[in-house]
């Protein structure tokens, strides 16, 4: 019954009250945090990790939210969204009151601070574009190559560990859509690159030169796809750790500004 | 107009309309009318096979498209569209449906019911066709509720409400006639509901009997529930099931028990979850069940066709039901008594090490959900999950497709809250292992897998089998496909340019063959050039 009560307060503060609450009116209510746990899961997951520890999206486990720490804040991303990121908006897709539970969730996890990497945007800057080439297969801003993913935004998309792990695992998490096609022809040439598209009668892929190439299946010997990643590995050993705190404090630092 | 001349063109009107009734004996022998679909599955026995051959292996390269109608609404279409009389009657997601010109492919009439803001739903707006009897059309809407409309002309007749959609009901399921009455399943299990299975008389929209598929206190079955866990214990029954007129009884598949991941909440068998039910079509009662994965934690719903086929099993024959089970074996029961008769597995399973003699799982330890989750194969979308399968009697083969690959399954302990999820934690893929699928055919009287057609994505669409010796299928990347059934191998494909996730019909129509099927926001006739 006490959740019956809680829910009619809920319901009629927030149809009174909509988005203007600063505070999550399930704040502390057991039923609701374990209620926002799984639609956090169900929802959330996929890019904050299984216990908001992270992935393709921020940690959310920290304490701290880089939009703001309080509830409405919270509030605002998960009903808004993060535009110009993969955040999408859930204000359309869910009730007000589960995104009020989902704050509450997140809002049970103590403040740990973020992670500070401890390193020189500036020296970063120098390598990505020199010496660690990464420029020549990503973008930032209107500069760079385009085999690679887009990192104008990275550092508002992606937490540190995260930045951290694709660096030195390049095949961990690969991005969506970067996976690998490996086509033989019928006279044993191999031709492989970043597939644009495969399914179980073709595969479209565009190769390092950034040519675009496509096949049938039944013109070629064989199409592959492959769960790794074209990017090299090995930067653990290449870079120094300085070097490695360096790009991603770069990293970290690219906002989508230079985009502008 | 002189007055015999009047009255002979209303007699002959009279007769038309007469003519286009569908009665019970129409729907009984549905399997032997090649111009129309009459219901979900084609026949009573859910075969989704048609005699039509004119399209075959040789000439199936030439078909094109004879119409296509867009119909401007976005969501999943995973409709059977139902064809009598010259008119296609489909329905869309969001509570839309369109009567079509068969000659044309033009709307001529169009049928909406706004969707609550407020309804809690976990998988989208589908819907999966329309029932039909007399000149009614009848349907469920996402708001837990069944309409009758005319078929002229789209209005509504009667609307009844099976349950209170803010308790977590939604509907997406194709209405079966029986007996001149309309029997639907229900959705909700991903909330918490206790679910049922529905009959209401096709006249008059009245309730007629209701058989709820968690049992209630003092019934049998309850005591497979710990506590009073019954009351949110799910199996929802949200694919048509099918019927045996000469038994008289209607099978219905039922889904997983809530929460879905958590099994301590309600520790037990929690009948009639994941279970195939034999009911009786006059009243509702239930003559047997089989339960397919007991007190069931990975979500593997039961609801795929319940396929009616008379075969022989261990050289006997037998009134055999075959299923696709989403825990991923192949069974085959014996339909009069429920009797198991053997359960294959036809993809990746990790977490049980075959049967008992009477069909219960032999579990492998270490399967259970947890925090930090568990590896466990099929995933939680299956081996086979709802969509439609196809006997073709010519073949001898039964169809259906399959989602192949792994998922790690975390649980948590979460308390109730009405109208909110409640699954018990939730899935993840593993890392560089992309779930893919399959179309297999396999020997309904063993289980015998005869041919593979591998997929690059888990399977979108349903199959439908012909006597032109092909199958249909459709794929999550746009493809429609038609495959040797015989052999599996692909003889035609068009790129729809939209994901097909019905599946196909076909029907002649002015004494040719059309194939349609429902792909992107779009239903597409094809036949062979004239």
């Amino acid at each position: 019954m006490r959740w019956r009560v809680l829910t009619l307060f809920v319901s009629l503060a927030v149809a009174a009250a909509g988005q203007e609450l600063e505070r999550s009116p399930f704040h502390g209510d057991e039923a609701s945090i374990g209620a926002g746990k799984a639609s956090f899961r169900l929802r959330c997951s996929a890019c904050h990790g299984i216990h908001a520890e992270g992935g393709k999206g921020p940690p959310l486990n920290r304490g701290e939210f880089s939009a703001g720490n309080r509830d409405a804040d919270i509030y605002r991303v998960i009903a808004q969204g993060v535009p110009g990121t993969e955040m999408p908006a859930y204000g359309t897709r869910s009730t007000e009151e589960n995104i009020w539970r989902i704050v509450s969730f997140l809002r049970t996890f103590e403040a740990v601070g973020d992670e500070r990497v401890d390193g020189d945007a500036e020296r970063g800057e120098a390598l990505f574009w020199g010496a660690g080439g990464c420029g020549g297969c990503h973008k930032v801003g209107r500069r760079g190559g385009s085999y690679g993913p887009d990192l104008t935004r990275i550092g508002r998309s992606r937490s540190v560990q995260h930045l951290r792990e694709a660096l030195l695992d390049p095949d961990e998490d690969l991005p969506a859509g970067y996976f690998v096609v490996k086509v033989v022809t019928r006279d044993g040439k191999t031709i492989s690159g970043i597939g644009s598209g495969i399914d179980d009668f073709s595969a479209q892929l565009r190769d390092v030169s950034g040519k675009l190439h496509s096949f049938l299946r039944e013109d070629v010997e064989s199409i592959e796809r492959e769960f790794k990643s074209v990017m090299p590995s090995g930067y653990g050993e290449s870079l120094s750790d300085q070097q490695q705190r360096d790009l991603l404090a770069y990293m970290q630092a690219l906002r989508g500004e230079e985009s502008r | 107009m002189n007055r015999q001349v009047w009255l002979a063109s209303i007699l002959l009107a009279c007769a038309a309309a007469a003519l286009g009734q569908v009665d019970s004996e129409a729907l009984a022998n549905s399997q032997q009318d090649d111009e129309s679909w009459l219901m979900y599955g084609r026949n009573y026995s859910a075969w989704r096979y048609s005699p039509l051959d004119e399209i075959d292996t040789e000439n199936v390269g030439r078909i094109a498209p004879a119409w296509i109608f867009q119909t401007g609404e976005s969501g999943k279409f995973q409709t059977t569209p139902l064809v009598r009389d010259g008119v296609m009657y489909v329905t869309g997601p969001s509570n839309h449906a369109w009567a079509l010109d068969l000659k044309t492919g033009r709307e001529l009439w169009h049928y909406s019911e706004p969707v609550p803001g407020d309804l809690p739903l976990c998988c989208g707006k589908p819907n999966r066709g329309f029932a039909i009897l007399g000149n009614r059309l009848f349907k469920v809407n996402m708001q837990a509720t069944l309409v009758a409309l005319d078929a002229t002309t789209g209005d509504v007749v009667w609307e009844v409400e099976s349950a209170d959609y803010r308790k977590g009901y939604s509907n997406t399921v194709a209405p079966l006639v029986v007996n001149g009455m309309v029997v639907v399943g229900i959705a909700g299990a991903e909330f918490g509901t206790r679910d049922f299975i529905d009959a209401y008389d096709a006249e008059t929209g009245e309730r007629r009997w209701r058989f709820w598929t968690v049992p209630g206190p003092g019934e049998p079955g309850n005591e497979t529930w710990g506590g009073d866990s019954w009351k949110r214990g799910g199996a929802s029954t949200w694919i048509t099931g099918s019927y045996d007129p000469e038994l008289n009884l209607i099978y219905w598949g039922t889904g997983n028990p809530g929460p879905d991941l958590d099994g301590a909440p309600r520790p037990g068998d929690n009948l009639y979850s994941d279970s195939m039910l034999a009911l009786d079509a006059d009243t509702g009662e239930l003559r047997w069940y089989f339960q397919f994965t007991p007190h069931d934690v990975h979500d593997w719903d039961s609801v795929a066709d319940p396929v009616l086929i008379d075969v022989e099993v261990d050289g006997q024959p037998r009134k055999a039901l075959v299923h696709a089970n989403r825990n991923g074996h192949f069974y085959a029961l014996d339909r009069t008594s429920g009797e198991f008769l053997f359960a294959r597995a036809y993809t990746e399973v990790n977490w049980a090490d075959g049967m008992t003699s009477a069909g219960r799982p032999i579990l492998i330890p270490g399967h259970e959900p947890t925090d930090e989750g568990t590896l466990t194969c099929p995933g939680m979308g299956g081996g086979h999950n709802w969509h439609a399968t196809s006997y073709s009697p010519q073949t001898g083969l039964y169809y259906f497709n399959s989602g192949d690959g792994c998922q790690i399954y975390h649980g948590a302990t979460q308390d109730f809250v009405e109208g909110e999820y409640y699954l018990g934690s939730a899935m993840e893929n593993v890392t560089g292992e992309p779930r893919e699928g399959s179309i297999l055919a396999v020997d309904p009287g063993t289980g015998d897998r005869r041919w593979r057609f591998a997929l690059v994505s888990p399977p979108t669409s349903g199959l439908l089998s012909t006597g032109g010796g092909l199958l249909f299928a459709g794929t999550a990347e746009g493809y429609f496909v038609a495959l040797d059934a015989a052999r599996g191998k692909p003889l035609w494909r068009l790129q729809t340019g939209g994901p097909v996730r019905a599946p196909a019909i076909t029907y002649r129509f002015e004494g040719r063959q059309y194939v349609a099927t429902a792909a992107g926001s779009a239903i597409i006739a094809f036949a062979l050039p004239r």
